[in-house]
């Protein structure tokens, strides 16, 4: 015998001090904020609390990209793009989608983040990021 | 920091269920026929189990706490049980420590899972919930974008994954070409379909203890890295080459190229085992999987103490392979690394 069952529980996940700050400067100014951490000179994007390589507190903000460079790329079923992309400044690479293009990509290629019309302090107020070209390559 | 001295433990028994790739049974009747396996091949009982480290993960199970389901099919019942979750290898590592810290004198573990409970990939919410969920991550895309750059120096690689996955897929029983492999559907790029080892429901166990036994473990290490992609270079699994220092030196191998009869690497994916045999320092010759790997059914949680079970099923059977490393690795592109060194006494 089987029982059917679904589960949709809400959640509220608190993105804490440092990510809300780089979560407010996508919604209000279009600005992807890192955060340097003094202890081993990352720059980290996203911003947060915490140096993921030394796990040292970060310092304040400061302002990377939007252009940066292509690390990687995947092509999912469901016909959507993930990439790391390393923004100029920051030592690490932001996840997210690639927008636009024909669908060829390189790596090293140049990109810049195209923001959304509608913001709402989201990782996907950024829409995607495109070929400083214009087009996928 | 330096090496502790820790005497060889024995791995007194080991047992399994499956890999099946739908599995009619319960979780409890699952877990209960490897268990009962484990414990018949170390010829003993509940009784003579000090302790319980069972691995499970609320997501796969549809269950918080989804030990729970199992306490009384692992005889956790009035016993010391712990639950890890993460990779059953991590819990046989975390038993390997109950023992060497003369906390027990024998210690069950058993690991579990069942992704045909629910066939979608539930991975996306096993990600960082305010930077990689809202945009689709998942373990799946966490692999293409390690395979993609694994690729962009090896213009061969595509080609030679697609062959490493036909061959461990015939290994397992299911003979495959590579010509199938290439023309399978794309589920990542550059990965498809045919190089993921298929998920399949099971069960694992096994018997560790610090009385002598036919297979000794000699050493375990386990190391985690960044969680997020992004914040790692995914060229290498830089977490396994720290848990295997660590095994190395309790285990006293210098060579690690010339160490291992066979290696029992707990790949999801072919592009996986070139990062398992740099990170590992195992040689070219080393023979890799010899019966398929996870190629004959993967069971998300179980997949590392299975390769421990294959392992010490390896040495039982022809003990002048003298030394096999099993492994295990969980999270997104290998965030989580552990690896057990196994010697026929």
């Amino acid at each position: 015998m089987i029982r059917t069952e679904s589960i949709h529980i809400p959640f509220t996940y608190a993105a804490g001090g440092t990510s809300s700050i780089f979560l407010a400067a996508l919604r209000d100014e279009a600005r992807i904020l890192a955060t340097p951490c003094p202890a081993c000179d990352t720059v980290i994007c996203p911003a947060r609390s915490s140096c993921p390589a030394c796990g040292g507190p970060t310092a304040t903000p400061v302002d990377v990209g939007p252009a940066g460079t292509l690390v990687s790329w995947t092509e999912l079923a469901d016909g959507t793009t993930l990439a790391l992309v390393r923004l100029d400044g920051a030592d690490t690479s932001l996840v997210h989608r690639l927008a636009g293009g024909d669908g060829t990509w390189v790596a090293g290629q140049r990109l810049r983040a195209r923001f959304g019309e509608s913001r709402t302090g989201a990782i996907t107020d950024i829409v995607g990021f495109e070929s400083e070209n214009g087009a996928g390559r | 920091m330096s090496t502790p001295d820790l005497a060889p433990l024995g791995v007194a028994g080991v047992g399994r269920s499956g890999p099946r790739i739908s599995d009619p049974r319960s979780i409890p009747e699952i877990v209960l026929e490897a268990v009962e396996s484990a414990l018949a091949d170390a010829t003993c009982g509940y009784d003579d189990v000090d302790a319980v480290v069972t691995a499970s993960v609320d997501l796969f199970d549809g269950l918080t706490a989804s030990n729970i389901a199992v306490t009384e099919v692992v005889g956790a019942v009035m016993r010391p049980e712990t639950r890890i979750a993460g990779d059953g290898l991590l819990a046989a590592i975390h038993a390997a420590c109950q023992l060497w810290a003369g906390a027990y004198e024998t210690v069950l573990v058993v690991a579990h899972s069942k992704p045909s409970m629910a066939p979608a990939d539930l991975t996306p919410w096993a990600m960082d919930p305010i930077h990689l969920q809202p945009l689709g991550a998942s373990f799946t895309a966490c692999a293409g974008l390690q395979a993609r750059v694994l690729t962009l120096d090896d213009p061969d690689a595509e080609g030679r994954w697609a062959e490493r996955a036909a061959r461990l897929s015939t290994l397992a029983g299911r003979p495959t070409s590579p010509a199938e492999v290439s023309a399978s559907s794309v589920v990542a790029s550059p990965l498809r379909e045919r190089m993921r080892a298929p998920l399949a429901d099971g069960a694992y166990a096994a018997v560790l203890s610090r009385g002598e036994a036919s297979v000794l473990l000699r050493g375990a290490g386990h190391d985690l890295c960044a969680h997020s992609p992004g914040d790692r270079d995914l060229r290498h699994w830089d977490g396994l080459t720290r848990a295997a220092g660590r095994a190395y030196a309790v285990a006293g191998i210098d060579d690690p190229a010339d160490a291992f009869g066979c290696v029992e690497p707990a790949c999801l994916y072919p592009h996986e085992e070139d990062l398992f045999t740099a990170a590992t320092g195992t040689g070219p010759d080393t023979p890799v999987s010899p019966t398929g790997g996870l190629f004959g059914g993967a069971v998300p949680v179980g997949a590392g103490l299975s390769r421990l079970v294959e392992a010490t099923r390896a040495l039982r059977a022809e003990p002048s392979l003298r030394r096999v490393l099993a492994h295990g690795t969980w999270g997104p592109a290998g965030q989580g690394q552990a690896l057990t060194i196994l010697e026929a006494a």
